[in-house]
């Protein structure tokens, strides 16, 4: 009976969080005179708002936009933030105990401090209407840093030098001993990432104008602040943040298994 | 294969020095063991072999080539760690070649040599298992084995055997020793364990505090110890001391103690001979302490015998230690199995005066000059037994 009410409490958690999420997947299936029920089940289902929402504003572009950004973002924190992770815990230089410090320190820094210098950085390069301004200044990324730095301190000492026996250099030992090693954390840093990326909205709208380089969360906002607001607009809108949403669902639900091994584990060894 | 040199080598981690001034000659195919106690400097010293640790001051020779500042991928050497460091994410195939592909060497010798390694250490059922699918001993094979294929002018062990239960690391020991007279590769052998030291070397080099104590075969060490820690460090059950004086009795010396007095035979005397009533402190092996036959009802139990309380039995077979209480001390006697007294019983130990050792108060050896130290005779303990 206990269990019974346990499990109760859990649909209904689990039900609030899933309904609105659902009827925004149903809706943009909807006709115009459906939109405004509660319903999760169309009565005339109908692709009709995709293809306006296709035709209206160029979403297959902001699509690949997106992919190709987030996508550039997520390998270049992970092959970046490795190197600069395994130096800060494996290799000894002089100043890695202050570059540690400062690596933490840039955490402190709320990112919207740095919104303004880095607008007028990117506007004196000339990079404004550009992928560079999309990419670069999330290339590297300090919490990357710090969890696999975290994680690589406990790779043994002696597989390293077993490594450096076998012939290899430090670049090789870092990508084809410690990687293989690191795929928990490796696959959070990689998803943290790539959802950030996906998800940004402020920084395109600050620096890009130009419909085509757009992305898609920043067309889907331009799309809805000039879309209208009817039944059918609404549905459209819907259709759009649908195919913003479906690739991040359809990326959790092949590696949840590593994005909750590592949650919990970056919990208790962060 | 090649020889090592150590000339002069020191190292200083900050402002601690953990190896001073060690210098040491490997011949071609020795098998060298460095032991002792754990911060002695031992692994520093096998580390710097490698290049896996920089070198403050001296130089690191692998025959003829001067290494000391050169990257460990060019040193030719081949080390099996303690944790044995495999990858854990290869084959046991792969962990053995790898660093011969990444030597580029064609796929055809590869081949040959991972079947030839396979063959020797009886790994060929294991070769297509990752490591976590190996036990211990298994693990520790596919490490000797990756050493082995490079075919390295050095192997380096460093306490490859300390993670393994007592039967399988005598197993191991012999793997290890049929292994090198095999290959026949200048080895050097890091342990703690003596009984290692002891079976596996053709050379011992006992250390302290980053300083060589001596050097020499097996035998010769746990004979003539240079020093009094090495005497107390090599041996199990370790060497029992008494400290005392020397006596000058008419033209002979006595050794003199609270609980022990005995004349040493003209053989024994120290050259040249000290003072009377210098301090001394005799040492004496556990197999070189005999229990007296029949309880001694006198109260002096005679010259060259102590009285004790009987205080623990340790019976491991064939030998048996007896751990006799001597006034505030413990004195340790190894004894073949057999009738023995029980704990709580008073005994009479006593030791053949010829197989003595006399220690000066700094700790140095009192050597007898010209006369022959009679060793012949001795036994080792039966640990020592390969």
């Amino acid at each position: 009976m206990k269990r019974a009410a346990f499990y109760f409490l859990l649909a209904l958690a689990a039900a609030t969080f899933l309904y609105p999420f659902l009827w925004m997947a149903a809706t943009s299936l909807k006709p115009p005179g459906e939109v405004g029920g509660l319903s999760l089940i169309p009565d005339q289902p109908t692709l009709e708002n995709y293809r306006l929402m296709w035709a209206r504003a160029p979403f297959g572009r902001a699509l690949f936009n997106s992919l190709f950004v987030a996508t550039t973002i997520t390998f270049s924190v992970l092959v970046f933030g490795s190197a600069a992770a395994y130096a800060l815990a494996r290799l000894s230089f002089p100043g890695r105990r202050a570059l540690n410090i400062l690596t933490v320190a840039v955490l402190l820094v709320p990112a919207q401090l740095t919104l303004i210098p880095m607008y007028t950085l990117i506007v004196q390069l000339g990079w404004v209407d550009s992928y560079a301004a999309l990419i670069v200044p999330f290339a590297f990324n300090a919490t990357a840093i710090l969890i696999l730095r975290q994680f690589f301190l406990q790779v043994p000492r002696s597989l390293m030098d077993a490594a450096r026996l076998d012939g290899m250099g430090e670049l090789r030992i870092l990508y084809t001993v410690f990687w293989p090693l690191a795929k928990a954390p490796l696959a959070t840093v990689g998803i943290l990432t790539f959802m950030g990326a996906w998800n940004e909205v402020l920084w395109p709208l600050l620096v890009v104008r130009d419909e085509q380089l757009m992305t898609l969360p920043q067309l889907l906002t331009v799309f809805s602040l000039g879309g209208g607001a009817g039944p059918r607009a609404l549905a459209t809108k819907l259709a759009a943040t649908m195919v913003m949403v479906v690739p991040v669902v359809a990326a959790y639900a092949f590696l949840q298994r590593y994005f909750i091994e590592s949650m919990a584990s970056t919990g208790t060894k962060g | 294969m090649a020889s090592v040199t150590f000339e002069h080598v020191r190292k200083d981690f900050g402002t601690t020095t953990v190896v001073h001034d060690f210098d040491l000659q490997v011949a071609d195919g020795e098998l060298v063991v460095l032991v002792g106690g754990s911060g002695c400097g031992k692994s520093t010293i096998l580390r710097m072999l490698a290049g896996l640790e920089s070198v403050t001051r001296g130089t690191v020779r692998i025959g003829e080539r001067d290494v000391t500042q050169l990257p460990p991928r060019e040193r030719d050497v081949a080390m099996v760690f303690q944790d044995y460091a495999l990858y854990p994410h290869l084959t046991a195939r792969e962990n053995i070649s790898l660093g011969l592909r990444l030597r580029k060497l064609a796929k055809a010798e590869i081949e040959r040599r991972v079947s030839w390694a396979g063959e020797i250490l009886e790994l060929e059922p294991l070769l297509d298992r990752k490591p976590k699918q190996m036990s211990g001993g298994q693990r520790q094979r596919v490490a000797m084995g990756r050493a082995m294929v490079r075919e390295p002018a050095v192997f380096l062990f460093d306490e490859p055997l300390s993670n393994l239960d007592a039967h399988l690391r005598g197993q191991m020991r012999h793997e290890i020793a049929r292994m090198q007279r095999r290959v026949g590769t200048t080895t050097l052998y890091v342990t703690h364990d003596q009984v290692e030291a002891m079976t596996l070397a053709d050379r011992l080099v006992v250390l302290e505090g980053g300083r060589v104590q001596q050097v020499g075969c097996p035998v010769d060490v746990y004979r003539a110890p240079a020093n009094r820690f090495v005497a107390g460090f090599i041996g199990t059950p370790p060497m029992n001391f008494l400290d005392g004086r020397l006596e000058r009795e008419r033209d002979s010396m006595v050794f003199v103690s609270d609980v022990l007095r005995i004349p040493l035979p003209p053989e024994l005397r120290p050259d040249p001979t000290p003072d009377s009533d210098t301090a001394v402190t005799l040492g004496v092996r556990p197999e070189d302490l005999a229990l007296a036959r029949g309880p001694s009802t006198a109260d002096d139990p005679g010259p060259g015998s102590v009285r004790g309380q009987l205080v623990l039995t340790e019976v491991l077979g064939a030998h048996t230690h007896l751990h006799v209480e001597v006034g505030d001390r413990r004195l340790i006697a190894a004894v073949s199995s057999g009738s023995l007294p029980g704990p709580g019983q008073e005994v009479v130990l006593s030791m053949d005066p010829r197989r003595l050792h006399l220690f000066a108060a700094d700790g140095s050896p009192l050597r007898p000059g010209s006369h022959e130290q009679n060793t012949d005779a001795q036994e080792l303990g039966p640990e020592f037994e390969p």
